[in-house]
């Protein structure tokens, strides 16, 4: 092969190129076509030329062409990866990939828009799949958020009423103990019913309050000035002695002046922790509970002995429905933590968790200073 | 809040304002160049429709921007918050009919309107020739369906400068006329499916209508039944092509607005 036939041919390149080349007149008609698109369009070249680029568009094309196509090109003088429709004589559509850009002359006057052409029907059928895989997808989640949310419903409609019969019961078991009739044994039994019925209004707390949260109402405070803590706190250590009498808990107590907090939270929060101290802390070691303040924070914290919590399952200790690997009957649905966790961030502060050989410590930290927002 | 969601940006100095507003497909940046010619003499304000440009997309709410209504409301929000009264409303394709709702629903706020290739009803209807017929606009809505490229954000970087006007170049957001698709669409659907034709005698401002030759949006026999029909109005027909001469003639535009205001 001669030097010669292995230069290429320009003429014969755009003419029958792998892609369309279109040229447009500044006031968008065919000046040059390459055979190519002219036979993708089933047209001789020179049919095409002094034609509107309209007259080969698709009307939707069309539309997006002058809407948005051409003001991009009179802007920036290129544009790239446009979709659009060819039509061919039989009027099919052709979908294409296109690349625009303008040649101006010296002064800036606008001499040719020059288009480069790929046919797109295989990624016309990609790109279609995947909006329809997003159409569905977001679907699904519509109709899966709707069913968690009847689910939560039914969960807080379900425990509300449950509260009434438990009511009724609670009523029952008062009356026995007053009416000065019930021998030991009825004592006994009357107790524990007592005791079961305060874990039976504890669980629909706990399963009421994560279903309020999860139903987009978080955990709403109530709060108040200038609590004073010491007798908050010291009443629930009372509430937690009467059903863990043989249990000792060491009060540690400098809170100093009053701070603005949600005091029922607060206490449902040192109650959980302590609950859990006496569920899970060794029984033959004392309970810590200590509170103090620094300037800028209130730090809370129970501290038990025992066994410590595995390290794979601290990370999760917050979540709800997380249980320690022990199940027995006294346990909740492990609803505590996760609630503990909730009232720490709605005081705008933090539960830290520590777990060693000689200790397990939950420490709560608040801003005394309530966070903006 | 509305400054923030239109991407309202306000340059220029004078006692009366002058507010441009951009199409379906684009944004604020087709007029830069016109506006800039204004400044001089007219607070200058140009905002995004919530959905292109750099408006903030977390405000798209599909009911309330189903109608240009919506649309509308947004104009006269800016207005209050920048205080305007008496100011010149410069609107371009459907957004010289959203100007006129703006104009009705606050009629304090504009005194003059100016209506660049307007169209009160895109499909035809009786009597009436919009230009277009219901199937066709179906088809657009349905290429807007299926044709994400070109529209996204994404396509931005792709976007070269002029050189032949750097100015446009590198100022320019990457997300020129970028949209998301899906609002797109919705854009296209309350434009072209909007019925316009009753309120047009309800425009007190008075009014310019601008009009261009070979114009495949906007025919000149629509720009003639607005001007018909607007009852304080002037018509000028551009010796310009397309839709788009504040793009492609923005001398001619400047012209007729100024011999206007």
């Amino acid at each position: 092969m001669s030097e010669h036939n292995n230069i290429e041919d320009l003429a014969d390149l755009y003419d029958n190129a792998p892609c369309g080349y279109l040229s447009l007149s500044s006031d968008g008609h065919i000046v040059k076509v390459n055979r190519t698109l002219a036979d993708w369009l089933q047209h001789p070249p020179t049919a095409l030329v002094d034609r509107p680029i309209h007259d080969i568009l698709s009307f939707g094309g069309k539309i997006a062409y002058e809407t948005h196509l051409a003001p991009i090109l009179l802007m920036h003088g290129s544009v790239g990866e446009i979709a659009l429709d060819l039509l061919d004589t039989e009027q099919t559509k052709i979908p294409v990939i296109a690349n625009a850009a303008e040649c101006r002359a010296k002064t800036g006057e606008l001499l040719f828009t020059r288009l480069t052409l790929f046919k797109a029907a295989d990624r016309l059928t990609f790109e279609r799949s995947l909006i329809e895989a997003k159409v569905k997808a977001e679907q699904r989640a519509l109709v899966e958020r709707k069913a968690i949310e009847i689910r939560d419903q039914f969960v807080a409609v379900l425990g509300h009423d449950l509260r009434n019969p438990l009511a009724a019961v609670a009523a029952g078991t008062r009356m026995l103990t007053n009416s000065g009739h019930l021998d030991a044994r009825d004592q006994m039994i009357v107790h524990e019913m007592d005791a079961s019925l305060k874990r039976a209004n504890k669980l629909i707390d706990d399963v009421l309050d994560l279903a309020r949260g999860k139903l987009g109402g978080g955990f709403a405070l109530n709060y108040k000035k200038n609590q004073d803590l010491r007798p908050v706190i010291e009443q629930v250590v009372t509430e937690i002695l009467v059903v863990a009498d043989d249990r000792e808990i060491i009060i540690q107590l400098d809170v100093g002046d009053p701070v603005d907090c949600d005091p029922d939270r607060i206490a449902q929060l040192v109650s959980n922790l302590l609950a859990n101290a006496v569920r899970h802390g060794a029984p033959d070691q004392s309970i810590v509970l200590a509170a103090h303040k620094t300037p800028k924070e209130l730090i809370i914290s129970v501290t038990n002995g025992g066994e410590p919590i595995p390290a794979n399952a601290i990370g999760k200790l917050f979540e709800p429905f997380a249980r320690g690997k022990a199940l027995n009957s006294n346990q909740g649905l492990g609803l505590g933590l996760f609630i503990v966790d909730e009232i720490a961030k709605a005081h705008g502060g933090r539960m830290i968790v520590t777990s060693k050989k000689a200790e397990t410590k939950f420490t709560f930290q608040m801003p005394l200073k309530k966070r903006a927002g | 809040m509305p400054l923030k969601r239109n991407n309202v940006v306000v340059s220029g100095q004078g006692d009366q304002a002058m507010i441009f507003a951009h199409g379906f497909g684009c944004d604020q940046h087709m007029w830069t160049e016109v506006a800039r010619a204004f400044e001089s003499d007219f607070r200058v304000i140009l905002f995004d429709h919530v959905g292109a440009g750099a408006s903030d997309l977390t405000s798209y709410d599909d009911q309330k921007y189903a109608s240009l209504d919506g649309y509308a409301s947004d104009v006269v929000e800016i207005g209050q918050e920048l205080g305007l009264h008496g100011a010149v409303f410069v609107g371009h394709s459907v957004s010289s009919i959203i100007g006129a709702l703006a104009s009705i629903q606050a009629p304090e706020m504009f005194s003059s309107l100016v209506m660049v290739g307007p169209s009160p009803r895109y499909i035809d209807d009786n009597n009436y020739d919009g230009g277009f017929s219901e199937a066709q606009i179906e088809e657009l809505l349905d290429f807007l369906a299926e044709n994400h490229l070109g529209w996204s954000a994404a396509m931005g970087p792709a976007i070269m400068g002029n050189p032949e006007k750097p100015e446009l170049g590198e100022a320019l957001t990457k997300s020129f006329c970028a949209t998301d698709p899906a609002i797109a669409r919705e854009f296209a659907r309350a434009t072209f499916f909007s019925d316009n034709r009753a309120d047009l005698p309800k425009i007190s401002a008075r009014t310019l209508v601008m009009q261009c030759k070979n114009d495949i949006i906007a025919p000149e026999y629509v720009g003639e039944y607005v001007h018909a029909h607007v009852p304080n109005s002037e018509y000028v027909l551009l010796d310009a092509t397309g839709h788009c001469p504040n793009l492609s003639a923005p001398a001619k535009v400047i012209e007729a607005i100024r011999a206007f205001v």
